[in-house]
């Protein structure tokens, strides 16, 4: 009889150490992920760096009168190249999204441009990458409520102080991109 | 009702899971009587016709179900693992043009899913070249993974909405339930053959292998079975799924609307390849139906409950749904039908009427001078005086803009000048206005409805398709063809070009090279030919 007790006692340690191995690397998946799903959106806003003078350039000749929004991307961009620091990073990149949009508004008031390809690919381009930033970091925040769900919930949470695993930060919008531009010509964002 | 995506997600989920266990069970428990029911079968049955294999043999029975299953095993890995290309073969998919304006956003699209979706996996994008509205998603198991869209789905919803579909199908991908479904496709349709096969054999039939694939046949069918149980639910965990990743349950809703009203591709999307699609091709009262019989057999679920499921997201109904496309499609421009009718003079100084506007416009002998009154007692003055006239002589094509090809005009023997026309690039003469398209790039224009047309092509239009049905029948009738031009030649080949009509249901003539699969339009024709496709224009006049 004892003997059972012994073998039925040894199987449910071995099966809570099972478990414990389980969580645990469930959580550094977890993890891994968010960090990369952070990395992620530094590679799209890259890439929205690297694709804008071409295609501004490209439209630029044809409105001629919208030069300071021109200007105010130009600047925006370098702005957000020479950046360091996450806080002042996040700012420039939230800047260049605005002058981005209010270029893309103007490019709206130019009927004469809807038929024009390179216009409406300089449209779709701003588009794409405006989404696919979007989408990164909507992938990060959602991966991020995952590792803090799997983080807080009870089993796991005793796992997750035992190794000291710690949640992520949201990616939250600044005061600066709540404020939508508006499609009329002439009205200067702060 | 639950209301929010990862609610749906997880229920549904849940609920594959339970069945997947149910139905392995029934699975396991069929075959094993299925295999001793078998072994007894064969036994009386093989004796009788050799004798050379001796009942209670059981070690040459067991080598023999190994062979065969080693065999089986093969099959089902070369057939399984090459089924996205055949499958995409079989559907006549073509990669995506980067010319068109409009592929360029499929692939922006694809691409912007692999940001949502973590770039978990490589999926390739393909446009199938038809006017249905449909997806398919195909994976296989060597981990190649492709969505196709049809390039009427492609030029007819918006991005959002394009987007909405190709998450939905994107997640069919990575959630595995492609993998089952086209390798059950492809390996069931083999299988089926070889079965037939073996059966016609008759004296030759290798005993060995014959209850082996009656199993396997056997199990096919369960497996479909299974496939066919959960499949409802799978639909619309990938609703739910498509919504976690666009945050727009609004666009896949509409999206689902506008498919459900129109052709989804019965035909050109084969038997058998339904299951992978976002809806049902053929459609049918099953899908639309609930109850244990229906969710067990139906592939898809009903559409207006998917659609409800969706717009309770956001607050709306298919009512207010519908109110909104109705308004968007008054918008769109309606053939001015106006019933007046004009008096012309013709050269003949004869009164020729009354006729309406654009049977007037197609007179050769129509002109801006030409004295038109609206009745006899009327006021009669230059057509191109009168305002309704002269809008439709004012209208010009602008023939300017675009780059040098190096190809010729039929006709005027200069270089033609490609041009951008509903998103895609063609091939335009300055001179006479004809456009030169490659074959593949017509059921794309005639799916986009960008283009606005002017009144001069609308009433040229209606006009024309009434001339040619006239002298197709007095062709049909007397062989001859009175109005014939001289023959074009193909400007890459040289060679003559057939001249034939678009279809006989539209009755635009164009020249077509079988060769190059180039068509040559006349100036206008291409306008026109898009314009009575879309209006739905066919012959009225009575031919005298």
């Amino acid at each position: 009889m004892n003997m059972i007790i012994l073998w039925i006692c040894i199987g449910s340690i071995i099966l809570l150490l099972l478990w414990v191995i389980r969580v645990y690397n469930s959580l550094v998946e977890l993890r891994n992920e968010v960090k990369n799903a952070w990395k992620q959106i530094d590679v799209q806003l890259k890439r929205r760096h690297d694709l804008i003078p071409n295609l501004v350039s490209v439209v630029k000749g044809y409105m001629q009168h919208e030069r300071d929004t021109f200007e105010k991307v130009t600047s925006a961009r370098s702005r957000a190249l020479s950046a360091a620091g996450v806080h002042e990073k996040a700012l420039a990149e939230n800047s260049l999204t605005q002058a981005l949009r209010g270029l893309f508004a103007v490019i709206e008031n130019y009927p004469v441009l809807r038929s024009n390809e390179n216009a409406m690919h300089l449209q779709e381009e701003l588009t794409t990458t405006e989404n696919r930033i979007a989408f990164s970091r909507q992938l990060y925040n959602d991966l991020a409520a995952n590792l803090a769900t799997k983080i807080e919930i009870f089993p796991n949470n005793i796992v997750a102080s035992l190794f000291s695993f710690s949640k992520a930060e949201y990616f939250t919008a600044d005061e600066a991109e709540r404020i939508l531009p508006s499609a009329e010509t002439g009205i200067r964002m702060k | 009702m639950p209301l929010t995506y990862i609610d749906i997600e997880k229920q549904k989920t849940w609920r594959i899971g339970v069945f997947f266990l149910i139905l392995l069970f029934m699975y396991f428990c069929v075959t094993f009587a299925l295999f001793y029911g078998v072994l007894l079968f064969i036994f009386p049955f093989h004796f009788l016709r050799s004798g050379s294999l001796m009942p209670g043999n059981q070690i040459h029975l067991l080598l023999i179900f190994l062979f065969s299953l080693a065999i089986a095993a093969m099959h089902f890995w070369f057939s399984a693992s090459g089924a996205v290309q055949s499958v995409i073969k079989n559907l006549g998919a073509l990669p995506p043009d980067p010319d068109d304006g409009m592929h360029r956003r499929l692939m922006d699209l694809m691409n912007e899913i692999h940001v949502v979706t973590g770039d978990k996996r490589k999926i390739e994008c393909r446009v199938i070249p038809s006017l249905s509205m449909n997806a398919i998603a195909v994976s296989d198991l060597k981990g190649n993974s492709a969505i196709a869209i049809t390039e009427g789905l492609l030029s007819r919803l918006t991005r959002s909405q394009t987007e909405a579909v190709i998450a939905h199908e994107a997640y069919h991908i990575l959630s595995g339930d492609c993998m089952e479904a086209t390798v059950a496709t492809s390996i069931f349709g083999m299988y089926a053959a070889m079965i037939e096969k073996l059966q016609n054999l008759g004296e030759d039939d290798r005993r060995g292998l014959h209850p082996a694939f009656f199993m396997f046949w056997i199990l096919l069918k369960l497996s479909q079975l299974l496939s066919m149980f959960i499949s409802r639910e799978r639909e619309y965990r990938a609703d739910a799924a498509s919504v976690r990743m666009t945050r727009n349950p609004l666009s896949l809703a509409e999206a689902l609307h506008m498919i459900s009203r129109n052709w989804r591709g019965a035909g050109p999307i084969g038997l058998g390849l339904e299951m992978l699609c976002i809806m049902n091709p053929r459609e049918n009262m099953l899908d639309e139906s609930e109850g244990f019989w229906a969710n067990l057999m139906s592939t898809h679920p009903p559409i207006k409950k998917r659609i409800d499921v969706l717009l309770r997201m956001v607050r709306s109904s298919i009512a207010d749904l519908e109110a909104r496309e109705n308004r968007e499609t008054k918008k769109a421009s309606s053939f001015a039908d106006s019933d007046q009718h004009y008096y012309a003079f013709g050269p003949d100084k004869q009164w020729k009427g009354p006729l309406p506007i654009a049977d007037l416009a197609a007179l050769p002998w129509f002109s801006p001078l030409t004295w038109v009154s609206s009745g006899p007692r009327k006021v009669v003055r230059r057509a191109s005086d009168d305002a309704v006239f002269s809008r439709i002589f004012n209208e010009r094509p602008d023939l300017t803009g675009g780059e040098v090809m190096s190809l010729k005009c039929p006709i005027c023997r200069q270089f033609l000048f490609g041009i951008p026309y509903e998103k895609t690039k063609v091939n335009q003469c300055r001179y006479c206005g004809g456009i030169l398209v490659e074959n593949t790039k017509i059921p794309r224009i005639i799916a986009r409805r960008e283009k606005e047309f002017g009144e001069r092509v609308k009433s040229l239009a209606k006009a024309m398709v009434n001339d040619n049905q006239r002298r197709l029948s007095i062709k049909k009738l007397t062989g001859a063809d009175s109005k014939a031009k001289p023959h074009l030649n193909c400007p890459k080949c040289l060679n003559t070009m057939m001249r034939t009509f678009y279809s006989l249901a539209y009755l635009v003539e164009i020249d077509r090279c079988g060769l190059c699969n180039l068509s040559w339009f006349d100036k206008d024709e291409l306008e026109m030919l898009q314009f009575v496709i879309e209006n739905r224009i066919t012959a009225t006049m009575p031919y005298d």
